[in-house]
């Protein structure tokens, strides 16, 4: 039987303002349809990713409602790996940067989401197969 | 000799470090490295026939894999019957592929 790899990931942009958002979370995605076991260390702006206050809101300029725009949350992709990998046996490991949280006053994460700090980054590429560092510029 | 991805999402026509990025993914590819670029975001955009971009279309003709993110491309309207010749479109599911073969992955 092969054995399960980790791979590390290290993000920094906060939620609704870059496309990177969408490029790392289908990054993470792939890694668990590739059933690779997948840390993240969330730094900086990415601290709020998760955090459990984000809400939905309708679009007066495209004329939707709150459900007709089902406007997507970062929170909700997060809980959607963790499912995943759970539903596959797989580890998926979120840290935020909790100096980074308490900054930006978004310490309330989802269920799952740990508080740590740059040495989870560093143990984290040290037990990893591979790493990959996503900054802003 | 190592094997490299570069994941580049930025383009040479907004942002003028790309050019410093493509000196560093030619000189690499130079001394014999196994290189891969792999093109996301607004890096796809010199992909397109027609596109200016003298930087970009030495590396399309020297001995790198160059790859384009078919999620990129399908938001951005360019069919891969517009892509220079020898650009190959990929899911993302292949950078996985290569940090699970250990490659030196690496965001632009």
């Amino acid at each position: 039987m092969q054995q399960r790899k980790q791979l590390t990931f290290a993000f920094m942009d906060p939620p609704f303002e870059s496309e990177r958002t969408v490029s790392f979370f289908r990054l993470l995605d792939a890694a668990l349809d590739k059933n690779a076991d997948v840390c993240v260390f969330a730094y900086e702006g990415a601290a709020a990713l998760a955090f459990a206050k984000q809400a939905q809101h309708g679009n007066a300029v495209h004329g939707h409602d709150l459900q007709q725009e089902d406007h997507p949350l970062t929170k909700t992709w997060i809980k959607a790996l963790q499912d995943k990998a759970s539903f596959k046996g797989l580890r998926f490991e979120w840290v935020n940067c909790g100096l980074c949280v308490d900054e930006r006053g978004v310490n309330e994460s989802i269920d799952d989401c740990q508080r740590g700090g740059p040495s989870d980054f560093w143990t984290f590429a040290e037990n990893a197969f591979n790493s990959l560092t996503i900054g802003t510029r | 000799m190592s094997d490299y991805v570069f994941l580049q999402s930025q383009d040479p026509f907004t942002e003028t470090q790309t050019l410093a990025q493509y000196q560093l993914i030619h000189n690499l590819a130079t001394k014999d490295n196994r290189v891969t670029l792999y093109l996301i975001q607004n890096g796809v955009m010199p992909a397109r026939r027609g596109a200016l971009c003298k930087p970009f279309d030495l590396l399309c003709n020297q001995n790198i894999n160059v790859v384009a993110d078919r999620f990129s491309l399908a938001q951005r309207g360019i069919e891969l019957d517009q892509l220079k010749s020898g650009i190959n479109a990929e899911e993302i599911g292949v950078v996985i592929d290569a940090m699970l073969r250990g490659d030196k992955v690496i965001w632009n």
